[in-house]
């Protein structure tokens, strides 16, 4: 088995005893990469001679006996739209094309002082807006299960990368889905952490209420370990939560007997693909006979999830985007003739045409005589939708839904119906906007050979039962992922 | 009814004639989805008060240096950044 393959808990053991370096890994990660990244097309920027460096300093310590975290040397990819010092972050945006950043979003100050080798910066749909990765000014990613597919979004760099094994691990953002979604569809692990235990500085902003950045891997381990990395308070973040947390990796062996798995019927409706649906409710059966217990729960408001989404979002989007002018960084037109033509050239060419979309949505839904009909009543419902969440979880310990409706579909199936696309975040929006947990698990392929994805949902801090039914699940019920062959 | 080019203009991004027509018709769609949104009638209170929002104590602390911030903008001169005269 080439390194490339292995999960970050098999390479620490690895490195740890020395059986192989971390420079040995990297090397073989950019092996894979040359391999598979002209049909995946994962990443927008990498930076091999720094990875290598990088590496290389983790050796050394180990070789000088210094002690080393257990993701030291473990190669990491990022997501484009968190701010890496001295690396090109362009949010997938014509935008940012030329943005280099000169500070590190506080979850990379915490990867490197963890001693991960950063291998570069990944694909994503442009300001983290879609859910295919093809709203990204720059490429297209290719799903690695099937190069015609999309990898889902906005992650779909993140998720393509480790399903073809030229990342270990990845670090998302989930507005509304954007690191479940994918990880779904290219058959990977994603955590969508509680809202407010993963810091948000220098992450650039699509949704502030909504928008948290998390944990990919091919194992459940993996992304434990990945998120104890990067949880914590941050005194840079004012929603950062204080709090303490135990060390969630250490902690994932547990028994699901006597465990309440609720099944939210609004999940299961005829909007979800009957190969998606029969999948995950037999999978879910499985834990039924591990000697879990299946309880039918409703959340009514669920129906309504994706208007109040897309109005929450839009509304936050049209605001933290105006930031975006050509003053200050980015992209500048290049003929105006005064200020605002200035701001408004550069944004007109500057952002894509999703962009724009939901930029106009967020503008109309908070002028004055809409605010009430529109943005106020989504805010009233988002606090519904908050309080279904909790009385629904007096009822149950874990929700278990599909993670997406259909299996990946094809590039270019619905990029010119914006609702069609919406569509895909129906499962997973409601957790965003309840500020929820939840972990999308590979749990089995359809016929053509796609994966399709487990969503199991939790109450606010649950991340340890999450964890531990998801590892339950791998080792006893189903697997870890494996790498796709790329063809 | 959404008039897009009152409200592309309050977003200062300028949509072309011939993309007009096809922007109304998804904006409409959109609007048509979210406007089934129910009316409630509950008290407003989006605070988590278990978990409040915190701002960090007001003091000095590092910051970056202005050349460094500098080197992002699109046009700057002796440590300022250029935009067209804004008053005459």
């Amino acid at each position: 088995m080439a390194l490339y393959e292995k999960t970050a808990a098999e390479l620490s053991k690895l490195i740890h005893s020395k059986e192989c370096s971390a420079v040995d890994i990297t090397n073989s990660i950019f092996e894979r990469i040359e391999q598979t990244e002209d049909k995946v097309g994962a990443y927008l920027t990498l930076q091999a001679e720094k990875a290598l460096i990088q590496a290389e300093q983790v050796d050394k310590k180990i070789e000088n006996g210094e002690s080393v975290s257990r993701l030291a040397g473990i190669p990491i990819g990022i997501k484009d739209n968190i701010i890496t010092k001295g690396l090109l972050t362009t949010a997938g945006s014509k935008m940012l094309h030329n943005f280099v950043p000169p500070y590190d979003a506080t979850v990379m100050n915490k990867i490197h002082d963890n001693d991960m080798v950063v291998i570069g910066k990944l694909n994503m749909d442009e300001f983290a807006m879609g859910s295919s990765t093809e709203t990204s000014y720059f490429k297209k990613t290719h799903n690695p299960h099937d190069l015609t597919r999309v990898p889902g979004g906005s992650s779909g760099g993140s998720a393509a990368a480790v399903a073809a094994g030229s990342a270990v691990v990845a670090l998302g953002s989930d507005t509304g889905g954007s690191i479940r979604q994918p990880s779904a569809l290219c058959g990977v692990y994603g955590l969508k952490p509680t809202y407010g235990t993963v810091s948000r500085y220098g992450l650039i902003a699509f949704a502030s209420s909504l928008d948290q950045i998390g944990p990919m891997g091919r194992c459940t381990e993996d992304v434990a370990m990945l998120y104890d990395v990067i949880k914590g308070h941050d005194i840079m973040e004012a929603t950062s939560i204080k709090r303490e947390y135990i060390n969630f990796a250490e902690n994932l062996k547990g028994d699901v007997k006597g465990l309440r798995i609720g099944i939210p019927k609004e999940f299961f409706t005829e909007g979800i693909d009957a190969e998606v649906r029969d999948c995950v409710m037999a999978e879910i059966e499985k834990f039924k006979n591990c000697g879990a217990e299946i309880v039918e729960v409703s959340l009514p408001s669920t129906k309504y999830g994706l208007s109040d989404y897309y109005i929450i979002a839009c509304a936050e989007a049209s605001s933290n985007l105006s930031r975006f002018d050509g003053v200050r960084y980015g992209y500048r037109t290049e003929k105006f003739d005064n200020i605002l033509d200035l701001y408004t050239k550069t944004r007109s060419e500057g952002f894509g045409e999703e962009v724009k979309r939901r930029i106009l949505l967020g503008t109309f839904v908070l002028s004055a005589e809409f605010y009430d009909a529109h943005y106020k009543r989504a805010k009233l419902l988002q606090n519904k939708i908050q309080n279904e969440f909790k009385s629904v979880f007096e009822k149950c310990d874990v929700l278990m839904t599909p993670t997406s409706p259909s299996v990946a579909f094809k590039l270019g199936e619905k990029v010119d119906d914006p609702l069609k696309m919406y569509a895909a975040d129906a499962l997973t929006v409601t957790t965003n906007i309840a500020g929820v947990p939840a972990l999308s698990v590979p749990c089995g392929k359809n016929d053509a050979g796609l994966p399709i994805g487990l969503q199991i949902i939790g109450p606010k801090f649950s991340e340890e039962v999450l964890f531990k039914v998801s590892e339950y699940y791998e080792k006893n019920i189903g697997t870890a992922a494996k790498i796709a062959d790329v063809k | 009814m959404m008039d897009v080019n009152r409200i592309a203009q309050l977003a200062r991004i300028e949509v072309g004639e011939k993309d007009i027509q096809k922007l109304e018709k998804q904006m409409q769609d959109i609007l048509l989805m979210v406007e089934d949104l129910p009316q409630i009638d509950e008290q407003e209170n989006f605070l988590d008060e278990k978990n409040p929002m915190t701002l960090r104590k007001d003091e000095i602390r590092p910051s970056l240096k202005r050349d460094l911030l500098l080197q992002n903008a699109p046009k700057a001169i002796a440590g300022c950044i250029v935009v067209p005269k804004v008053v005459d």
